[in-house]
């Protein structure tokens, strides 16, 4: 009797039982965050929100939860990897995919009365269901802004430099900002009479980053003259200025396109971004979303764009307040990754573990902390000192002393005995 | 660069582009190799290299377009760089097709292929039902030991498909060596990768004179 419950019991915490997870174990593409990572990460956000509020582009927050059918209105595309659950109502919601179309929502319907232009800004996280076999989390954080009622390329032009602003702040050096223009591709193709069957063909090249197809789509097409290798080499084409002046030279039906986006690169290289940015008419992501402008930044280290945006004309309407709209999306992970790739070794964090701050030198803790000084505190005769600020990558470690304190500089290996260790530690900040 | 069928054919073309190959015809055992202009070459199975490419610890690779195909990539596909040349078939025994005959009456089709995504996307555009037996090697077994209906696989000159009994049914795309980059160093390094996408282009067309 006594051995089958034991065996039963055996069973239940198996490790081969597929319905009991592993301790430790989080669901596919799920992942903590523990404290070096989590205290770099805050200081990213920390450098964006600062570039943000320089700019006018004041917070907002939605909620994480929202209806299915509310986000679908915008975008029915981009639900498809969302994580979907249920209401009481049975209505069925999802965890936001993107932060775009929830805060445009919000832009459309709380701030309607605003005369515009808006400035918006939002950190947070978003969800998508991790696709098999490729290393991308199911949980982004994110910080992005977004410039809603104002057309024109200086609109552009201030997205553009707010999101170099924000992304040098963290201080990240190895960057480039890749500017497309689906008014420009659009354009061209309407000037050259592409039917929408052929253009939806180019446009699923496009989005498959596909030069070989798109190619030999457009070889297909039948047109004659420069204008056909204009457009089996559109995506190839990078460059500067002279992209778009070659552009309007050949097919002038699509010159004020041209003329718009000369007049965005005019206005960043004022701002001394014209080594920044590169303008590649391959960038084309979201032909339907996108109505002008398209941003990817790029940064060493990071496999995938650090950034994304553009110009997305239409999508305000869908909410119910037409307005026009630039913004872009932050992903936090990828900037960080990037900073931890080109920075090296992590210094020690400034601070002293106290022997004797948690009773002899309760006092002392106190004002070493008034004054601006982290303090770990731990009890009188406690051993552990030199091991915790190892294992908290604490730089000073202190012992009481007579009325001083002995301090052992973990950087240089060199100890000081401290009758004033505020203002002895403060000096070497 | 990828091993086995495309590897020698890949050198060949990247030198007819001006690329220093040296390092890659001393051979070896070694998988890295570095050029003197500093130019790192990293060598795998072909079915790794988008892997590579998508994860940024290769700028650029070299794979055909049915591991393409196969593995989808998020990746620039920027040449076709004509070489390697095959077609992804759908083959079954020899004699009268057997295929709307099982779909009728069982109507599932049993297909082994080393390429499911491809086989599932295939049969799923035309209409029919398919169950997948994916095998990692001499998928034209398949068939004659009762394992499966038929087979998707990559046919060269079609010599093993006629030595084992084989017949090809349909074609079911054309494939070629094709030069991919990663989406941030397509960009990262633009001019870099333009400069030898153009050399690379220039090749290929004199090769096809």
């Amino acid at each position: 009797m006594s051995g089958c419950a034991r065996s039963a019991r055996t069973l239940s915490v198996s490790p081969t039982d597929a319905a009991q997870p592993a301790a430790g174990q989080l669901p596919s593409g799920a992942r903590d965050v523990l404290p070096v990572e989590a205290a770099e990460l805050r200081a990213v956000e920390d450098d964006l929100r600062a570039t943000f509020a320089r700019y006018g582009y004041r917070e907002v927050r939605t909620p994480v939860v929202e209806f299915a059918h509310q986000l679908e209105r915008a975008d029915s595309g981009g639900l498809d990897r969302a994580y979907r659950l249920f209401d009481e109502a049975g209505r069925v919601l999802v965890l936001r995919p993107d932060m775009t179309i929830p805060v445009a929502r919000l832009i459309a319907t709380r701030l309607s009365a605003h005369p515009g232009p808006i400035r918006v800004s939002y950190t947070g996280p978003s969800f998508r269901v991790p696709q098999p076999g490729k290393p991308v989390a199911s949980e982004h954080r994110q910080a992005g802004a977004e410039l809603v009622g104002a057309d024109g390329p200086e609109a552009d032009a201030e997205a553009v430099l707010l999101l170099w602003d924000a992304l040098r702040s963290t201080g990240l050096e190895h960057a480039r900002i890749g500017l497309g223009d689906v008014s420009v591709t659009d354009a061209v193709l309407d000037a050259l009479g592409v039917p929408p069957e052929a253009r939806g063909r180019l446009a699923r090249a496009a989005e498959g980053r596909d030069l070989v197809a798109w190619r030999a789509e457009a070889d297909a097409l039948g047109i004659d003259g420069p204008a056909r290798e204009l457009v089996a080499g559109l995506p190839a084409m990078r460059g500067h200025a002279e992209i778009v002046e070659q552009i309007a030279a050949t097919v002038p039906a699509a010159a004020p396109a041209c003329a718009r986006m000369a007049r965005l690169l005019e206005l960043l290289d004022q701002e001394g971004l014209h080594d920044a940015v590169l303008v590649d008419l391959g960038i084309l992501r979201d032909w339907q979303y996108y109505s002008g402008l398209v941003i990817e930044a790029y940064a060493d280290g990071a496999a995938l764009p650090v950034a994304q945006g553009g110009r997305y004309d239409g999508l305000a309407a869908r909410f119910g307040t037409p307005r026009p709209a630039v913004g872009f999306t932050i992903e936090l992970e990828f900037v960080h990754r990037a900073l931890a790739g080109s920075r090296g070794r992590r210094p020690l964090d400034f601070g002293l573990v106290l022997v004797g701050g948690l009773d002899l030198r309760q006092a002392q803790a106190a004002a070493l902390r008034a004054g601006g000084i982290p303090v770990i505190a731990l009890a009188s005769g406690d051993t552990r000192a030199e091991a915790l600020a190892a294992a908290e990558g604490w730089r000073f470690v202190g012992h009481p002393d007579g009325p001083a304190v002995r301090i052992l500089d973990r950087a240089d290996g060199t100890t000081r005995l401290s009758s004033t260790p505020l203002e002895d530690l403060s000096s070497l900040r | 660069m990828p091993l086995g069928a495309l590897y020698q054919d890949a050198i060949a073309l990247l030198e007819a582009a001006g690329v220093d190959v040296a390092p890659l015809r001393e051979g070896g055992r070694k998988l890295v190799f570095q050029a003197d202009d500093g130019t790192m070459f990293i060598t795998t199975r072909p079915s790794d290299v988008p892997t590579y490419v998508e994860a940024g610890a290769a700028d650029i690779g070299i794979v055909g377009r049915d591991v393409i195909n196969e593995r989808r990539p998020d990746v620039y596909e920027l040449l076709d760089l004509k070489f390697g040349g095959c077609r992804m078939v759908y083959a079954t025994a020899a004699g009268e097709d057997p295929t709307p005959e099982i779909i009728a009456r069982l109507g599932v089709l049993r297909v082994a292929t080393k390429y499911p995504q491809v086989a599932e996307a295939h049969f799923l555009a035309t209409g029919r039902q398919v169950e997948l037996v994916k095998v990692n090697g001499s998928v034209e077994l398949g068939p004659l030991v009762g394992l499966a209906d038929g087979i998707v696989d990559l046919v060269a000159t079609g010599r093993t498909l006629r030595e084992n009994g084989l017949v090809e049914r349909e074609e079911i795309f054309h494939s070629s060596a094709r030069l991919i980059a990663n989406r941030v160093s397509h960009k990262l390094r633009a001019e870099d990768i333009d400069s030898l996408t153009a050399r690379l282009g220039q090749a290929v067309a004199a090769e096809a004179v």
